[in-house]
């Protein structure tokens, strides 16, 4: 069995409960808003909001963000398991998770980042869903950051047959010639800086704006079918 | 236009096309191309997603031109045809300039709904702090807060003498407040879902209420009692209004309809259909409105047809009108005795969120998501005026039926009053 894939609680071993609180405030949310863009995944997700691009570019689009810190796969599994699909429904659904899947194969990740796509795929079936493929981590070469290229090659392998699923790899190069990683990208060479989520989420900026775009052309070329199909 | 390129740029491109076909696997084409292009050896690393690059740019580079080229519009028209100084204005023209005169904070969560006293120079503001504010629009000073929903406070409304005010509640309550003590008088339970919006009837004797349980309630106000429920729309019901006559009540919702109740009967009388997304909020024109609109309906029936027909030249619509303004970003405005959409406003850069018609009838003002306030011309069915009003989502707007003002709320936690010129 591969515990990725399967939904589990982060076990509050600190003993605040924050994990569940912040999964409860994300259910109310659904009830209490109305998102088009979904944002889904671990402390790079939620870390977002606290950038001006958050405030000038991802705002106006309606978004709700569902990021905790040190999600891994089988946690984001749980939450969008129970609550946190429900009531709403989203344009389009990103979703970044996985590299905190501590002690887990590359194997294993990508079939839980496919299990959580599936979930999506299940319970937001109108949604465009948008899987950004794991950056690399670490200042200097490592085994993680071969684990989360795996993880990156399994998933185009593995998303190349699913319609309205697209992995997108936003990021730049972020390994520099010598095979460091800067902290002016990543200060702790895991987290982006302000900087570093530019690069990233710039161009994912972009591609929302298309799909939104697209999906109002597709409503109406439905509304215009409808009404032929009703026409005389 | 014929575009050109230069022997380097052919090459620049060529080679852009060879690192796309590179990185996206076509090895095959990559090698077919490479050698009908005349490429040796590999790619250039600065030629990396060049092309990628250049396709969205361009897109990214054009709304940019249009937005600066749509600002230095509207600076330029300021700047030549100026604003008539306050001695000049007339009631009829005036219309909300910048800079705001007063930035109100207070409120701990987004401002949901802004409304002046029909009498007194005061407005209310309603907000997700679960809180009513009360301000003097003329000195800026806050005067006092209304305490006792527990949840978002969505509409706040007064009846014409002001005497009452009426607040609606995510709390699933309809609130009466004495304007003289400041008192809750009333609380009516009912709705089994978020309240969405609230209004009375001109007479003040009854209260309308909408909400997300998709119901419309009409309340008696002296007893509190729910008189009547009126059910048909599929979804969240957004917004209600009366009409200025108090026959006709119209509602918006999410299931992208508007419909029309005679209240006499309390029947459905039509279902409006033609927005593509949810619809915000409606706005009854008043009397003074029609000409303008029965002459931007005559000119859109004139433009648009090559040869006009006799009966296209001068429109007869009767009206009463009615204007909607939903998610899809545009604002429509219909003729309530056909059913049918007769102008469509665009411009708007998001959700449209409050409209309210300009007393002398030529103007129609609107607050969005794309966090400004317009001022239309119907005659012209164009966008007369935009102002950068908030730095967040712009929620609602109300226009002051004597005084030179206009209050806006936002998600930003402000309110701000402009003054009209």
């Amino acid at each position: 069995m591969n515990e990725a894939a399967v939904p589990c609680p982060v076990e509050d071993v600190q003993g605040d409960n924050r994990w569940m609180s912040l999964h409860q405030r994300f259910v109310l949310e659904t009830k209490e808003r109305e998102p088009e863009i979904l944002f889904v995944g671990d402390s790079l997700i939620s870390h977002l909001i606290y950038t001006d691009m958050w405030e000038t570019m991802f705002a106006p689009l309606h978004p709700l963000n569902f990021g905790i810190g040190g999600d891994q796969t089988q946690h984001v599994l749980w939450r969008l398991s129970n609550g946190e699909l429900d009531n709403i429904k989203p344009k389009v659904v990103v979703l970044l998770v996985g590299t905190n899947n501590h002690g887990h194969t590359a194997d294993m990740i990508a079939d839980g980042i496919m299990a959580v796509v599936h979930l999506i795929r299940d319970k937001q079936p109108q949604a465009h869903i948008i899987v950004m493929s794991l950056l690399p981590r670490g200042h200097l070469v490592n085994p993680l950051r071969q684990r989360n290229a795996q993880v990156n090659e399994l998933l185009a392998q593995k998303l190349t047959l699913m319609t309205r699923v697209q992995l997108v790899n936003t990021a730049p190069d972020f390994v520099l010639p010598d095979g460091t990683i800067s902290h002016l990208d990543m200060y702790d060479y895991l987290h982006l800086t302000p900087n570093g989520y530019r690069k990233v989420f710039e161009p994912l900026h972009d591609l929302l704006l298309q799909l939104l775009a697209e999906s109002d052309e597709a409503d109406e070329t439905n509304n215009a079918q409808s009404l032929l199909h009703k026409g005389p | 236009m014929r575009m050109v390129l230069s022997q380097r740029q052919k090459e620049e491109l060529n080679r852009a096309i060879a690192d796309y076909l590179l990185s996206s696997g076509h090895v095959d084409s990559l090698e077919a191309f490479k050698r009908e292009a005349d490429i040796n050896g590999d790619v250039d690393k600065k030629y990396t997603g060049l092309l990628e690059k250049k396709w969205t740019s361009v897109v990214r580079l054009q709304k940019r031109v249009m937005e600066l080229e749509a600002k230095l519009a509207e600076a330029e028209k300021e700047f030549i045809a100026g604003a008539p100084t306050r001695e000049k204005r007339s009631p009829t023209e005036w219309i909300p300039r910048a800079p705001e005169k007063y930035i109100l904070s207070g409120h701990r969560a987004p401002v949901t709904k802004v409304v002046f006293h029909p009498v007194f120079s005061v407005f209310v503001s309603a907000s997700e702090d679960a809180t009513i504010k009360l301000w003097d629009f003329e000195t800026g000073d806050f005067e006092r807060t209304l305490k006792g929903h527990t949840d978002s406070v969505q509409d706040v409304t007064f009846d014409s003498n002001g005497k009452m005010l009426a607040s609606c509640s995510a709390d699933m309550s309809v609130k009466l407040w004495d304007f003289n003590t400041f008192e809750c008088t009333k609380t009516l339970q009912g709705h089994d879902h978020n309240v969405s919006s609230v209004t009375f009837l001109p007479t003040g004797d009854f209260l309308v209420s909408s909400s997300r349980d998709k119901t419309i309630k009409i309340w008696e106000v002296a007893t509190g009692y729910c008189v009547k429920t009126l059910s048909g729309h599929r979804e969240w019901v957004r917004q209600i209004r009366v009409s200025p006559d108090g026959l006709l009540l119209a509602s918006c919702s999410n299931d992208q309809t508007v419909r029309i109740w005679l209240l006499s009967s309390k029947e459905c009388k039509m279902e409006m259909r033609e927005h593509e997304h949810v619809v915000e909020c409606v706005a009854w024109a008043p009397e003074s409105a029609t000409a303008a609109i029965q002459e931007a309906t005559a000119l859109a029936a004139s433009s648009s047809n090559s040869a006009p027909t006799e009966n296209h030249k001068k429109s007869n619509l009767t009206g009463p009108f009615l204007a909607s303004g939903s998610r899809d970003k545009t604002i429509k405005i219909w003729d309530v005795s056909t059913g049918l959409c007769v102008l469509t406003l665009t411009g708007h850069d998001n959700w449209v969120r409050g409209l309210v018609f300009h007393t002398g009838g030529k103007y129609l003002l609107s607050a969005a998501d794309d966090k400004t306030l317009r001022v239309w011309d119907l005659r012209h069915r164009r966008c007369l005026k935009t102002l950068e009003a908030h730095q967040h989502f712009c929620t609602s707007l109300d226009l002051h039926r004597t005084a030179p003002y206009v209050v806006t709320g936002s998600v930003d936690q402000t309110v701000k009053v402009w003054e009209c010129r």
